[in-house]
């Protein structure tokens, strides 16, 4: 075996046009594009998808309530290059139980500075983690996807368990049974 | 099976006071989450289980993608070919959940195809008949749920998320399988007794997917105290049965069990003795597909090797720009 492994690319999924992206397991894959056709296959297989984006593992800083109260100095560290004001997402996860959804935008020059610029405008500061990466680090489905990439899953309503009638279906066997015993009977008698 | 054969456990006590903190979050119902410290006998557990289910779901897809081209109708072919589909995203989801642990996807497919890895010992039995589709539906894919379903309340974040989308996705393979036996044992008499045949296979074989008995199971107790396991083998082997045993029989079918009995004080149906020699056999690479199972898993990696290399080489000429 030659090959060696594919980097991992974060991927995010809007349900509804009017929820936010929301963080949903990671692909390996050569580059971007091909990263956002292997998450359409694992994670959209079933509807409810509007927007798929995609984002190298290695770019997203990410930071936990956790290490920040041990720690509060850590976001004066600079972790990426300084540059000129940037565009960052903010992912939050509110409790440990949840998971990571875009709650807003902040614009800052470095990760650092856009941890802290999250605390003071969207982040919630009681969360239990947060992500930032730059806008630009995104690699995402564009309107026109949407039929090739989303539509096919709705198509399929064979894979909802209440496509089969199996609950009726056992109801009429198990009369059947009964029927059957009762007529038993009579013939004994 | 995901659990069934699992080495001893040391008792990692070396660093007591955030052993503590740990399991008290446990006890509290919180979840652990990738960047949380933890045991790493919890870490190791996790993915040595995590991989072997995942492996479990691709080399799952080989009994049952045997049949996609011989389904009765076109319905059921689709129904079967997105079934088949499920069962390797689910094996992506959960490659990526061990990955948060810190295994390499890798590591994890070589230990598959190098025979080191462990898989569920269910799909190393043939698939004779399209019967054997409605068994692995109902009765496979149906013990694999209640496992799940448990699993989808471990203490392991990235593990329970995955459970709950698999477990959602699951249901409906259960179904589809429960249909084709409804189906197939009210039909003719010779469909009848391909459903039963079929049922004859497969019965044991399942009963032995929750894994050996509690008393030689050694690991239960501390995956059941870091919250990774909530039921014992035992306990979810006897809900399946007690599930099953009526259904079927409800739908004239016979189950392969001169010793099955109804027992009215527990309210359990006992079966007779499992074959654990025959469950350890296929376990151990001596089962009737063991072979083939592992030799196609190894064709399709070296089959896709041109699909990767030319990936790789196109994305390697975009970033310098040479497109």
């Amino acid at each position: 075996m030659t090959d060696t492994q594919w980097p991992r690319y974060i991927v995010f999924q809007q349900a509804k046009i009017e929820e936010p992206h929301q963080y949903a397991g990671s692909v390996h894959a050569p580059d971007a594009e091909m990263a956002l056709m292997n998450a359409r296959d694992v994670f959209v297989r079933r509807p409810a998808c509007v927007s798929l984006w995609v984002v190298p593992a290695g770019v997203i800083f990410a930071k936990t309530a956790e290490e920040l109260t041990e720690n509060p100095a850590l976001l004066d560290g600079v972790e990426d290059q300084a540059k000129a004001p940037t565009q960052y997402h903010v992912f939050q996860k509110a409790t440990h139980k949840g998971t990571y959804g875009h709650v807003g935008d902040v614009t800052a020059e470095s990760a650092g500075e856009a941890f802290k610029q999250a605390f003071a405008t969207v982040a919630q500061c009681s969360a239990a983690a947060w992500w930032v990466f730059t806008v630009e680090a995104v690699t995402q489905s564009t309107p026109e996807d949407i039929e090739a990439l989303f539509q096919p899953a709705t198509s399929k309503p064979f894979r909802d368990q209440a496509f089969y009638h199996t609950v009726a279906a056992m109801h009429t066997a198990s009369r059947q049974i009964r029927t059957q015993t009762q007529d038993t009977n009579i013939d004994e008698r | 099976m995901y659990g069934a054969t699992v080495e001893p456990v040391e008792d990692a006590r070396s660093d007591e006071p955030r052993l503590i903190a740990f399991e008290a979050r446990i006890a509290k119902g919180e979840k652990i989450e990738p960047g949380d410290w933890m045991p790493e006998e919890y870490r190791r557990q996790l993915i040595r289980m995590i991989s072997q289910h995942a492996h479990s779901e691709i080399v799952g897809m080989l009994p049952e993608g045997a049949f996609i081209t011989r389904a009765p109708n076109l319905q059921r072919k689709m129904i079967l070919l997105a079934k088949v589909q499920d069962e390797a995203g689910h094996g992506q989801y959960l490659y990526h959940a061990a990955e948060t642990l810190g295994a390499t996807r890798e590591e994890m497919i070589d230990a598959l195809l190098s025979g080191k890895a462990k898989y569920s010992s269910i799909f190393n039995y043939p698939t004779l008949s399209w019967a054997d589709m409605g068994a692995i539906g109902w009765l496979v894919d149906g013990a694999a749920i209640l496992n799940q379903s448990m699993l989808a309340k471990c203490s392991y974040g990235p593990y329970s998320r995955a459970m709950i989308r698999i477990c959602a996705e699951e249901n409906f393979h259960k179904r589809q399988g429960q249909d084709i036996v409804i189906t197939l044992a009210r039909g003719t008499p010779e469909q009848k007794a391909m459903m039963q045949d079929s049922l004859n296979r497969w019965w044991w074989p399942t009963l032995m997917m929750f894994g050996p008995h509690d008393s030689d199971s050694p690991n239960s107790g501390v995956l059941i105290r870091w919250g990774i396991k909530t039921k014992t083998n035992d306990e979810l082997r006897q809900m399946f049965i007690n599930q099953m045993v009526p259904d079927l029989r409800t739908l004239g079918l016979t189950l392969p069990d001169p010793d099955l009995r109804y027992d009215s004080e527990s309210g359990n149906w006992i079966t007779g003795k499992i074959d654990w020699d025959e469950f350890w056999r296929v376990v151990k690479g001596d089962g009737p597909c063991n072979a083939e199972r592992m030799e196609a898993r190894q064709k399709a990696h070296e089959d896709g090797l041109w699909v990767r290399e030319a990936l790789a080489s196109y994305a390697e000429k975009y970033e310098q720009g040479n497109l």
